[in-house]
């Protein structure tokens, strides 16, 4: 297995608001290798976001943010860089896809200038060259008739041609790392599959590290090598794909997967919403996160937050924080 | 486009022509008697009723209020806007020699309203909540606040009576100026670095600034390429408001400062029952505001992408 090129660790993350304060992630942490894909999954709200935006400081002004834990680009550690360092990164180490690329793109500026700006700046090339650069990332993207979407506004663009040349626009700076944030949700059903497709296309060709987040439990079994489950700040899960998608240990996986309609139909139990709410991370309890709407809740796990313990012996680590299970259905451990 | 653009035009001509009609009926509607006072100038106290009846009738003041407008309208169209009644002078005459002075006094403070409102809000922005935002913050609420009579009136007893460096009264040279730009520009430049500051922030918190962000740019980069241009609307159209709102403070600058400028005229004109002088500044003032917001609204336009190149279906 190639050594992570990007890793986090121990992450808390509090955020604080006028009005509210938050632990959004809880001492997660993940880990993304090149040619890699990293699948993080999780309810809305359980700070998939805030826990791979976070150390890179792209959290939306306004909300105040106290972040600690280690953070390693290229092992370099991105949580000691000033702001000047960190920008640099930023724009060159990673590439960011967002959710909704209506409002991520500038309604005031031109595809075309911005990719070619990224060229320039990040991929050292001349001013002619970043421009024919931008107009093949956008060939490339699957943007029919380049030339002419070079000096178009964004509001000029389809939705799913708005995501293409997002994507191309995070490609530009030949990134390392691709994050992206959910990036099929604010599109119809027919432009997801494709915008998927040219992600993998695009992680085969470059072997670049991919980070994507979502709650498509079809586009993790599609895309991703592996997987992460995030609860309320919390990893409550990760393994290699196959693992946790076909052998899911966490009660709180297994409820996430047995939501999904036809998914692993060979043993489905039909879809059913996992009852409750995740809990307020205002006013956090100690112990499990998931105590009070976990089925197999046993008095300690209110009490003693669940270690992340390695269970099988997969060259790929799977790793679950619930010991009642582990213990009931006699999971070894490995150490 | 096109079209947005000739409707815009052809509202403006309208609105010119409705306030200018309800400004005639106004102004004709206002006790005095024209004729009278134009008597009086020609004959001084001789003048008796049967002069006064035979003025009005030359000047056709007895006919019916529309045709009356109609007259006016028709004169006003080829630059005629009557003879003053105070100073005797042809009202093209008086406006050539004062349009310039106001002009000057409006560019000047607009210019200078513009520079510090965008500097201000920026700083204020780039500063986010440090003490400079606190300080710009104070500065623009007591500026919105303080009224140009007395700005005026400080500035004068500071740097003309205690210092010494401008002149007190009247325009010569350059730095004679700057004590009215600065007036008349406190209040717009202290409204419009809140509507920069307010909206640069509004805009940092959007998630194409997230996207800048993620690009690579310094967040001072951020604030400048990519959030600055998405304010440009609103803050074209406050300044448009802020701008022909000038010209109501220029009436007490040009008065304070000594300045020969139509707002100073229009005083005058009302103080001396001045009828046709009225008419012809205020005709002026409409026209100047509409034209104003016209242009401002049309430049709008033209700075939106999404209206200058709407998406074809
Ligand atoms: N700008 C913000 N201001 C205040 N709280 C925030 C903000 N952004 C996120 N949070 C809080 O942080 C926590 C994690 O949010 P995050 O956006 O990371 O969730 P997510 O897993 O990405 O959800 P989604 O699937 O809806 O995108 C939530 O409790 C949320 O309320
Ligand atoms: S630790 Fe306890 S509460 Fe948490 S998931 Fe396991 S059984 Fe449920
Ligand atoms: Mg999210």
């Amino acid at each position: 297995m190639t050594a992570p090129i990007y890793q986090v660790e121990g992450l808390v993350i509090d955020l604080y608001t006028p009005t509210v304060s938050v632990r959004a992630v809880d001492g997660a942490g993940f880990h993304v290798a090149p040619g890699e894909t990293l699948a993080i999954v999780g309810e809305s709200g359980s700070g998939k976001t805030v826990m791979t935006l976070g150390p890179l400081g792209l959290l939306p002004e306004g909300v105040a943010v106290d972040l600690r834990g280690t953070a390693r680009a290229d092992g370099k550690d991105i949580l000691a860089m000033s702001p000047a360092e960190l920008s640099r990164l930023r724009g060159g180490f990673f590439g960011v896809i967002f959710q909704d690329p209506m409002s991520a793109l500038n309604p005031m500026l031109k595809i075309g200038p911005q990719l070619a700006e990224q060229a320039r700046r990040f991929a050292g090339l001349s001013a002619a060259e970043a421009c024919k650069e931008a107009v093949s990332l956008l060939a490339r993207s699957g943007i029919p008739d380049p030339e002419d979407r070079y000096d178009r506004y964004p509001h000029e663009l389809s939705g799913g041609m708005l995501q293409r040349a997002m994507i191309a626009l995070a490609l530009a700076a030949r990134p390392r790392v691709l994050i992206a944030d959910e990036p099929t949700t604010a599109l119809d059903a027919t432009v997801q599959a494709q915008i998927l497709a040219l992600i993998r296309q695009i992680q085969k060709e470059d072997g670049i590290a991919v980070i994507l987040i979502t709650h498509d439990i079809g586009a993790v079994s599609v895309l991703a090598d592996r997987v992460a489950v995030l609860y309320a700040g919390q990893v409550a899960e990760e393994g290699s794909a196959i693992d946790v998608l076909t052998a899911p240990v966490h009660p709180y996986t297994r409820g996430l997967l047995a939501s999904v309609p036809d998914f692993r139909s060979e043993n489905a139990t039909g879809t059913k919403e996992i009852p409750g709410i995740p809990p307020n991370q205002a006013q956090l309890e100690p112990g499990c996160r998931f105590a009070d709407r976990c089925e197999l809740v046993q008095p300690q796990c209110r009490t003693h937050r669940p270690p992340l313990v390695k269970v099988g012996n997969g060259t790929v680590p799977h790793r679950v924080a619930c010991p009642v299970v582990i213990a009931a259905e006699g999971i070894v451990i490995h150490v | 486009m096109q079209r947005m653009f000739m409707r815009r035009v052809g509202l403006a001509l309208l609105l010119m022509l409705a306030a200018t009609a309800l400004t005639f009926w106004l102004v004709t509607a206002a006790p005095g008697n024209v004729a009278a006072l134009i008597a009086e100038r020609a004959a001084g106290a001789g003048a008796d009723g049967e002069m006064i009846a035979k003025i009005a009738d030359d000047l056709g003041l007895n006919d019916p209020l529309p045709l009356r407008y109609a007259r006016w309208l028709g004169d006003a169209l080829t630059g005629d806007f009557g003879i003053s009644l105070r100073t005797g002078k042809p009202m093209a005459e008086e406006f050539g020699e004062r349009i310039p002075m106001t002009l000057a006094l409006l560019t000047g403070g607009g210019v200078l309203a513009l520079v510090l409102s965008l500097a201000m809000g920026i700083a204020g922005a780039a500063s986010n909540g440090g003490g400079i935002d606190r300080v710009l913050h104070g500065m623009a609420l007591v500026g919105a606040s303080t009224p140009n009579f007395f700005v005026a009136a400080m500035l004068v007893i500071v740097f003309s009576v205690w210092l010494g460096w401008v002149p007190t009264f009247g325009v010569s040279g350059l730095t004679s100026w700057l004590l009215p730009w600065i007036t008349i520009a406190l209040f717009p430049a202290s409204v419009l670095a809140r509507v920069v500051r307010v909206n640069l922030q509004d805009t940092m918190s959007r998630p194409f600034a997230t996207t800048g962000f993620a690009k690579g740019l310094t967040r001072g980069a951020v604030l400048l390429r990519e959030a600055l241009p998405n304010i440009a609307i609103p803050y074209m159209t406050t300044f448009g408001a802020q701008f022909t709102l000038m010209i109501i403070g220029a009436i007490v600058v040009e008065r304070v400062f000594g300045l020969n400028g139509v707002g100073a005229f229009f005083i005058e004109a009302i103080r001396f029952r001045d009828f046709i002088g009225m008419q012809a500044t205020l005709t002026l003032f409409v026209v100047f505001f509409v034209s104003i917001n016209l242009i401002v609204d049309l430049l709008a336009m033209l700075a939106d992408p999404r209206l200058r190149r709407p998406r074809k279906a």
